[in-house]
């Protein structure tokens, strides 16, 4: 069990929230969101994507798979203590940079010296070398995405149908909120077509395309006696894997 | 536990020079052009910032019928706005709102990461990603919001969308009263970004 997957609901964080509204608050955040946007612009796994973008054309060095699931991943992967302790960005840094080491992108050595000469001058430039081609790429990424969206589906449950969150075990990634984890819920609404994930997610059960749908859950079935007075009802959106039929009262009775 | 919750002093230097030679090192490896980086950037900065979601509020708040059409197809309504190009592109390709009404407050979060409507709201603010927003948000809405300054009426239904899937969920606010008359591109100056996510209203009018 990882606390990344069971932070919604996590008792015990009852301090006031930082409602800082930057989305950076240090300039140095905005060079690694800028670093992971192109390289997921020029991830080899848009070749399967449904814009028809032309990697081959596209002379950048990068010949591996950078997307979301690779990021969360490497959030996902993080001691539960370094989560809450180093801020949004800091976990990006660490990720990527340690994905970019990995794959051979990036020489440790060659790291560490180029830090400490950073460090010495951080006004120091970059190398100037300009590439017009992966540019217009990463930005054509960005106006055209990446969607999961493939072929029709042949959802197995209908809107109003009652479902149960089932407990696949949970590996290095999930998109199971952990608290919804044996949950009864009703489908609120069924996605048109199929959607596939970045990645197999093994166990879990992602990766394929499966129906997907929007279910409704209330929140004294989420929280028990937990559960905030008066409120209101939890939607989330679920693949077709996550979830089991759940009987009707009536036939809950009849056994 | 002091030694696992230490900082550095210099904690912000070593990660400005650590992305600064990791940007350095890519490009001399010919992964990322020297402008790739400020290219993105540039993009977020000019072209996808939450002008678009004001836009598509209050042209909801004018037309009954374009407010119909963004509830049961988002990216059909967005499409007929005069926004620009890539709407539907990163964190966009699937887009869908949520409509406000007397009675109804939505509220969006990502308790999983910080899944984020990017071309309709810019990048998402740090108070979306902060843990304890997160935590706190899915089991205990009504006292965030109050704690963030929303004004909820006891019989108020709060509906709460974790965006777990494909889905890119905002939220379209109650037009605020003392509007009437209003043109478009006043009435898209009141809406904020928190608004748009469900952790606060629309701004009232300055009163004339």
């Amino acid at each position: 069990m990882k606390l990344q997957h069971h932070l919604g609901g996590l008792d015990g964080l009852s301090g006031p929230i930082d409602f800082e509204k930057r989305v950076f608050v240090e300039d140095w955040e905005r060079r690694i969101f800028g670093i992971h946007a192109a390289m997921m612009g020029l991830s080899d796994s848009l070749r399967e994507a449904l814009p028809d973008y032309d990697l081959d054309a596209v002379p950048s060095a990068f010949a591996d798979t950078w997307t979301w699931a690779d990021l969360r991943k490497g959030a996902e992967a993080m001691n539960p203590f370094a989560y809450f302790q180093y801020r949004y960005y800091e976990k990006w840094l660490g990720g990527i940079t340690g994905y970019l080491v990995q794959q051979g992108y990036v020489d440790e050595a060659a790291l560490a010296e180029a830090t400490d000469r950073y460090r010495a001058e951080p006004a120091a430039a970059l190398p100037d070398r300009d590439e017009g081609v992966i540019d217009e790429q990463v930005l054509r990424y960005l106006r055209e995405g990446d969607s999961p969206r493939r072929g029709p589906a042949a959802p197995v449950f209908a809107v109003g149908d009652r479902v149960l969150v089932g407990d696949p075990p949970a590996g290095e990634h999930t998109r199971l909120p952990g608290y919804l984890r044996g949950c009864p819920g009703t489908v609120e609404r069924v996605c048109e077509g199929s959607y596939a994930y970045f990645c197999s997610t093994g166990a879990d059960g992602l990766g394929e395309p499966v129906a997907v749908y929007v279910v409704r859950f209330e929140p004294t079935d989420v929280w028990g006696p937990t559960a905030e007075p008066n409120a209101g009802p939890l939607f989330a959106e679920l693949y077709q894997t996550y979830l089991a039929p759940r009987p009707t009262p009536s036939q809950e009775a009849a056994r | 536990m002091t030694a696992q919750f230490g900082y550095p002093e210099d904690r912000e230097q070593r990660s400005a020079a650590q992305v600064r030679a990791l940007e350095a090192l890519l490009i001399e490896k010919g992964v990322i052009g020297s402008g790739t980086v400020d290219k993105v950037l540039g993009y977020f900065e000019s072209e996808m910032t939450p002008v678009n979601g004001q836009k598509i509020v209050a042209r909801a708040w004018t037309d009954p019928a374009f407010a119909q059409l963004l509830a049961t197809d988002t990216p059909a309504a967005v499409a007929e706005l005069d926004l620009p190009l890539g709407m539907a592109g990163a964190e966009g390709e699937h887009l869908a709102a949520v409509l406000n009404e007397p009675g109804v407050h939505n509220l969006v979060i990502c308790t999983l990461c910080s899944c984020f409507p990017w071309p309709v709201l810019g990048l998402p603010p740090y108070w979306y990603k902060d843990p304890v927003f997160r935590a706190r948000a899915a089991r205990e809405p009504r006292a965030v919001l109050g704690e963030l300054g929303v004004p909820l009426d006891p019989d108020t239904e709060v509906r709460v969308w974790d965006a777990s899937g494909h889905s890119r969920w905002f939220v379209v606010p109650e037009r605020p009263a003392g509007t009437d008359g209003m043109s478009e591109a006043e009435l898209a100056a009141l809406v904020t970004t928190e608004s748009m996510i469900g952790v606060g209203l629309a701004d009232a009018p300055t009163p004339a």
